[in-house]
């Protein structure tokens, strides 16, 4: 009896207890505004497996508007944006540039092919998607290209 | 009186928010996010504007392209026919000394001559794609926009 006496008061003394919430608000504001300065807007969605080459002189990506992304594999085979897209021959990516540059021109977005190329692909394949955007109107190449490897996974 | 006195509360103490732990966290945190992040580098542009896009000039360039070859295993070259002269061949570096030595030189006599520098690009179907960025490279380095790949029209 005397127990669940301890009992009762020790549960009346309970209820008093009360949480302070307040760090846990600042902490997530931290939080959030550490995320939100951080966080760094995605132009295109990149393909892992392409690896683009050096360029000092390249400029920082502005604008992702009217970007036709086609991946240049080191073994030559091509992928869209979408990398799970392959894109089998030239006729492939003409097709695709032409539908994107639609709905570009749609929007009235100016189409330019951004074209990833793998550091130890051959240059011919890169030539074709070149070739193919121009049949199919698309004049303005954009060579992905990174200032540096330094701090980067490569193959 | 006395009843009086009984009914007045005491003045409470101030509240305190002891914020110790609060940032014990913050830099527990702090350093968390410091030690684990890396720096990654983003992608770059590199642009360049084929020729088919700009309107055809009304007359005829007053300075003559400058015509550059880059061959299967990297090298590159400038000029054509007996004039072809070797540039530079190491393919291990990033680096153009001649090349861009070559382009400050082109480009300098086409804005004497008050015209638009012009360069045309051969590039060998086997060529690396890293080494032809690094001629584009040059070119963008030189400030040079009009370029032209030749080996484009088959």
């Amino acid at each position: 009896m005397a127990s669940s006496k301890l009992r009762k008061a020790s549960a009346a003394a309970d209820d008093d207890a009360k949480v302070d919430m307040s760090p846990m608000i600042d902490m997530v504001f931290l939080l959030l505004i550490f995320f939100i300065v951080n966080a760094t807007a995605i132009i295109v969605q990149t393909d892992p497996e392409v690896l683009p080459p050096v360029a000092k002189n390249s400029e920082k990506q502005k604008d992702g508007s009217g970007r036709i992304v086609v991946n240049v594999h080191e073994d030559g085979t091509y992928t869209a944006e979408n990398f799970n897209v392959i894109l089998k021959d030239e006729t492939d990516i003409f097709d695709l540039v032409k539908t994107q540059k639609e709905a570009n021109d749609a929007l009235g977005e100016e189409s330019k092919l951004h074209l990833r190329g793998d550091l130890n692909a051959v240059f011919k394949h890169s030539r074709t998607a070149i070739r193919a955007a121009a049949t199919a109107g698309v004049d303005q190449v954009i060579f992905a290209v990174y200032k540096t490897h330094k701090g980067l996974k490569t193959k | 009186m006395a009843r009086h006195k009984k009914s007045t509360k005491e003045p409470e103490p101030d509240p305190d928010l002891d914020i110790s732990s609060l940032i014990d966290v913050c830099f527990l945190l702090l350093i968390y996010f410091l030690v684990t992040s890396t720096i990654t580098p983003r992608e770059t542009d590199l642009s360049l504007q084929l020729p088919a896009s700009s309107p055809p000039a009304d007359e005829q360039p007053k300075i003559e392209p400058m015509f550059i070859r880059v061959d299967a295993s990297g090298a590159i070259f400038s000029g054509t026919g007996a004039g072809q002269q070797p540039l530079d061949t190491d393919v291990s570096t990033r680096e153009v000394p001649l090349l861009d030595s070559q382009l400050e030189l082109y480009s300098a006599a086409a804005n004497s001559a008050g015209s638009k520098p012009l360069v045309q690009v051969y590039v060998d179907p086997g060529a690396f794609q890293q080494r032809v960025i690094d001629v584009l490279n040059a070119l963008s380095g030189a400030g040079i926009s009009s370029v032209t790949f030749t080996d484009l029209l088959e």
